[in-house]
């Protein structure tokens, strides 16, 4: 778990690589892995690949990267973890390849050697590499199926150059920062940049579970190997164990399995835990996994003691239970107030999210903790959030209306011009959105509506980045090809778009910010062909699939609790903020009725727009 | 019948017989096309052509030019469908590009477009041209700055618009200077500050920023000649600009220099300058670099390709007059000429780039006519 870098000056007439320029960029990652460096460089100096490292699987320095095969043809810089990394190996060694080290490096590399770029179907696991073929000349960069692991290049016309964060390639001041309105537009309607876009135009994300090959006439087109929406589809022509007991049985060997593989580490692994269901039922199945000692962190805040919005009374419930080594850690104010300059220096791309992820990471390292397991993920594979259940509905009350040309664009022009400050924005757009399930999915996760971006970005940006983004297309192509039921859509939708440019995204700042490596057993692409036909089935009713794996049930009262929202105060301690009242100069966001969360979206964009 | 190879169809706003960088970039890029492999013939419809054309290379066949704008789109429809098949169309300038548009979708074939500088950056571009830039399955642009520029207003997939630099033709060699423009010029025993360019009305070449820094650098060097070499509009005002600053004897204004004598204007010279502003890419650079002379240009364009960022050349910030003339002052200080600096752009690469692209494109073309044939994307607006 690491942070990779790198530069391929691909054209005939680029300078050769600038070994300034990658130690910039690489060493801007220098949370991410502060236990050692590495760099390699191509005998023409037209390649360069530069790598910090997280030290967690094979300890020793054999396992340094960038790792050159043993024929040097092959070079790699890997950031991730590849969890069937041994069954790989054996099956490798068994075709007579040779292995030097312990590490799921190299396994990669007598992986591409043995089957080419298809290699990353056999993956499991989360990962971004970037990989020089010297016999073909190119570069292979890759990114695992759901992008759990960021990578970001930017391609200027002579020169390629790529990193694990978007930060880190400005760093070295040769990669244009001319701002991308596609990316602009994209955080404001979804809180979240959209890849493949970033903030600037020159830099984009390699899209989750693509792959691209760089060569003499540089990028090529990114290659999607990696779909959800695909996987769904494909499940629900399948057949699904019918009978209850079944599905149960098949839903803990699911589980059981993914968090075993997810516990392979040369270091202790820990967890996060709340007082929801997906974190307290995994420490439950680290336990049947067979792991004795696990240490548990959950952050809580005075302000909520007592409340019922506090978390850490249920969180230290499920840690009896468990049996682990729990600390639940305070966050102040004051902490807060200090560590923000930091959170925004850390965060790599504007988000509106991320920041208990900041500190639940800060709480883990300081225990001691390298790796620590997250219950991210479970309520896109078990149908946890409210979407599940509206968005459906909402389609299936619009649908007919909706298709009615130029009704809906007629009664938004309406409603936002009669009723411009009073009304809800999204009920403007109710009509014009609802009856799709990628409208409906817009209406339900937008922060803005797209007739509002004016006032708060300006018309020429607003106007030049909705058309880049088409922001209900970008939407729909990912529902291609389309699930039948209701449950694979949202789910396919939620998996997509939040939980990649949010969740995952964020995860992966807050937490190597700490250099501290977070596991997603939940995410995870087996895991998902295992249970797509059985929770579609199920809908939103699935949780209780993954409450009742462990072999130690999970208190009741957790299983029981209404889903409330996560709530922290750390809306309020922004509200005071003094440092933070740039919104108040729009007067959409000044308006009393505005949600913090547009406030603080205006905010993020403008401290990210200056760095 | 079986073909040999593709049928191109290139509209050009000039190539055999134009005058200036873009004729030369499309005469190069004409001829490497042709000779690439499976390629069968160029059909080539200039809108212009100066001189009479002696001769083009094998697998170009230019036809005659068609100047009014009207008449020269009926003429690109009609030569497209009566030398059918033609495998794709090539536009050559930006402004061309609805036609070349237009055209590869009536034959349901791919566009390969090629970008230069400021048509790219200057205007404001209508939704029809922005749309028939989208619709090109390739985008070729002199430079990174102009990729970069029509990245941003126009939106493709940026993997689709690459980079294909000027070259630089062999007859711009190191040598002395010669003895005849020594005379005609009366530059024995001086110092030769030297630009090449069309005088525009466009005025971003920078000769008048050149103009402004001389006080000070005659001070240092008073036999210095600042020659300006090439025609156009805006050479009055330079002129008057010259006895403006009391340097009017120090420059001299060549007018049109006519193409066999230009590398030896570039010998006689010990400093090339042009800090121009809005170069897309800039082949006299190359021609200087080729000579072993110094150069000096702006750190803002195109120029920056040629310079390969400032490692064969100097780079100054154009707006900045005292960075401007400190580079000129260390130039002239040390004329030190070297051997030919650009052999990085040399014809051969060139054109074993141009072949890899030309094989790229081909591999995507099966794919893009089935784009090319769905409706336009449709739009969403504020």
């Amino acid at each position: 778990m690491c942070g990779i870098a790198g530069i391929y000056a691909y054209h005939y007439a680029a300078n050769p690589v600038d070994r300034a320029e990658l130690r910039r960029i690489r060493d801007h990652m220098a949370a991410r892995g502060p236990d050692g460096l590495g760099e390699w460089y191509s005998q023409d100096e037209r390649v360069a690949f530069g790598h910090r490292r997280l030290t967690i699987i094979d300890l020793s320095e054999r396992g340094a990267q960038p790792m050159v095969s043993a024929d040097g043809k092959l070079v790699l810089t890997f950031n991730g973890e590849i969890y069937n990394y041994r069954q790989l190996r054996a099956s490798l060694e068994a075709k007579g390849r040779r292995f030097r080290t312990q590490t799921d490096t190299e396994v990669l590399l007598h992986l591409y050697a043995e089957k080419g770029e298809a290699m990353v179907h056999d993956l499991r696991g989360m990962f971004a590499f970037g990989l020089w073929d010297a016999e073909k000349r190119a570069l292979l960069l890759a990114r695992d199926p759901y992008g759990i692991k960021p990578l970001y290049y930017a391609d200027d016309g002579w020169t390629v150059r790529f990193a694990s964060q978007v930060k880190a390639l400005l760093a070295a001041g040769k990669v244009s920062r001319d701002p991308e309105p596609a990316g602009l537009v994209g955080f404001c309607l979804f809180g979240s940049v959209p890849e493949p876009f970033t903030t600037y135009q020159e830099i984009r994300a390699l899209p989750a579970g693509s792959t691209l090959w760089v060569d003499r006439v540089g990028t090529h087109e990114t290659k999607q190997y990696f779909s959800i929406a695909d996987t769904y589809c494909r499940t629900e022509a399948a057949s699904s164990p019918t009978n209850d007991e079944g599905q149960q049985l098949g839903a803990r060997e699911g589980l059981l399995d993914s968090v075993r593989h997810h516990l392979v580490a040369d270091v202790p692994v820990g967890a996060f835990l709340s007082s929801g269901i997906d974190s307290g039922a995994l420490v439950g199945l680290m336990r049947d996994a067979g792991q004795r000692e696990i240490q548990t962190v959950t952050v809580a805040f005075e302000e909520f003691r007592g409340r019922r919005e506090d978390e850490a009374p249920i969180a230290a419930e499920i840690a009896a239970r468990y049996g682990t080594r729990h600390t639940t850690r305070i966050v102040t104010e004051q902490e807060f107030r200090n560590d923000l300059p930091k959170i925004l220096e850390a965060m790599d791309q504007p988000t509106i999210d991320g920041l208990n992820t900041w500190f639940v990471s800060k709480a883990a390292r300081e225990l001691g903790l390298k790796v620590a397991i997250s219950g991210l993920g479970g309520d896109e594979l078990f149908g946890g959030y409210p979407s599940f259940r509206d968005v459906p509905l909402c389609v299936r009350a619009l649908a007919v209306p909706g298709r009615i040309p130029g009704l809906g664009d007629l009664i938004q022009l309406l409603l936002t011009s009669v009723f411009s400050q009073s009304l809800n924005p999204k009920a403007a757009g109710l009509l014009k959105y609802g009856g799709s399930y990628a409208g409906a999915y817009f209406l339900r996760r937008g922060l803005f509506m797209p007739w509002e971006l004016k006032a708060v970005i300006g018309a020429d940006t607003a106007r030049l980045g909705l058309r880049r983004l088409n922001p209900i297309r970008h939407i729909e192509a990912l529902l291609k090809p389309k699930p039948r039921s209701s449950f694979c859509r949202v789910a396919a939708l939620e998996s997509s778009l939040y939980m990649r440019n949010q969740l995952l995204r964020d995860t992966d700042w807050a937490s190597m910010a700490h250099s501290l490596e977070v596991r997603v057993p939940l995410v995870d692409s087996k895991l998902l062909s295992q249970f797509a036909s059985i929770t579609a089935g199920n809908g939103s009713q699935s949780k209780h699939l993954l409450a009742n794996s462990p072999r130690v049930p999970l208190p009741p009262k957790v299983v029981e609790r209404p889903k409330t929202g996560f709530t922290t105060p750390i809306q309020s301690w922004l509200q005071r903020d003094n440092r933070i009242q740039e919104w108040r100069r729009v007067p959409s966001l000044a308006a009393y009725k505005c949600a913090w969360a547009r406030r603080w979206a205006f905010q993020v964009s403008a401290a990210t727009a200056g760095a | 019948m079986a073909r040999s190879g593709s049928r191109i169809l290139a509209l050009v706003t000039e190539a055999f017989g134009g005058h200036g960088g873009i004729a030369q970039y499309n005469r190069d890029f004409l001829s490497a096309l042709a000779s690439c492999d499976r390629v069968e013939h160029v059909i080539v419809l200039p809108r212009f052509s100066a001189r009479p054309v002696s001769a083009v290379p094998t697998g170009v066949r230019q036809l005659r030019p068609v100047e009014s704008k009207l008449a020269y789109s009926l003429s690109a429809l009609w030569t497209a469908i009566t030398h059918r098949p033609i495998d794709f169309v090539f536009c050559g300038h930006l402004l061309m590009v609805p036609l070349a548009a237009g055209i590869s979708r009536v034959l349901n074939v791919p566009l390969w477009l090629q970008v230069h500088g400021i048509e790219v950056f200057w205007r404001e571009h209508s939704a029809l041209e922005r749309r028939s830039v989208e619709s090109a399955t390739m985008v070729t642009s002199v430079s990174r700055h102009t990729r970069r520029r029509l990245l941003q207003w126009v939106g493709i997939d940026p993997a689709r618009v690459k980079v294909l630099p000027n070259t630089v033709d062999p007859h711009y060699h190191p040598g002395p200077k010669p003895a005849y423009l020594l005379e005609r010029h009366a530059a024995g025993g001086k110092k030769v500050l030297l630009t090449v360019s069309r005088l525009g009305v466009e005025r971003y070449k920078g000769h008048d920023r050149v103009i402004r820094t001389l006080p000070r650098l005659l001070d240092q060097h008073p036999d210095t000649i600042y020659l300006i070499a090439g025609g156009g509009d805006d050479r009055p005002r330079l002129e008057s600009l010259a006895v403006e600053y009391g340097v009017a004897k120090n420059v001299q204004f060549t007018g049109s220099v006519p193409p066999e004598e230009l590398p030896d204007y570039f010998r006689l010279a010990d400093v090339f300058v042009m800090p121009s502003a809005m170069e897309g890419f800039g082949i006299v650079f190359l021609e200087a670099m080729a000579t072993g002379i110094r150069v000096i240009a702006g750190s803002q364009d195109g120029s920056r390709d040629a310079l390969g960022d400032g490692a064969l050349g100097t780079l100054v910030d154009p707006e900045n007059g005292e960075e401007l003339a400190s580079a000129i002052l260390a130039a002239l200080d040390d004329p030190v000429r070297t051997g030919d600096r650009a052999t990085r752009f040399k014809p051969n690469l060139f054109a074993e780039d141009l072949n890899a692209l030309y094989k790229l494109f081909s591999a995507k073309k099966g794919r893009s006519c089935a784009a090319l044939a769905s409706p336009q994307r449709r739009e969403m607006t504020v």
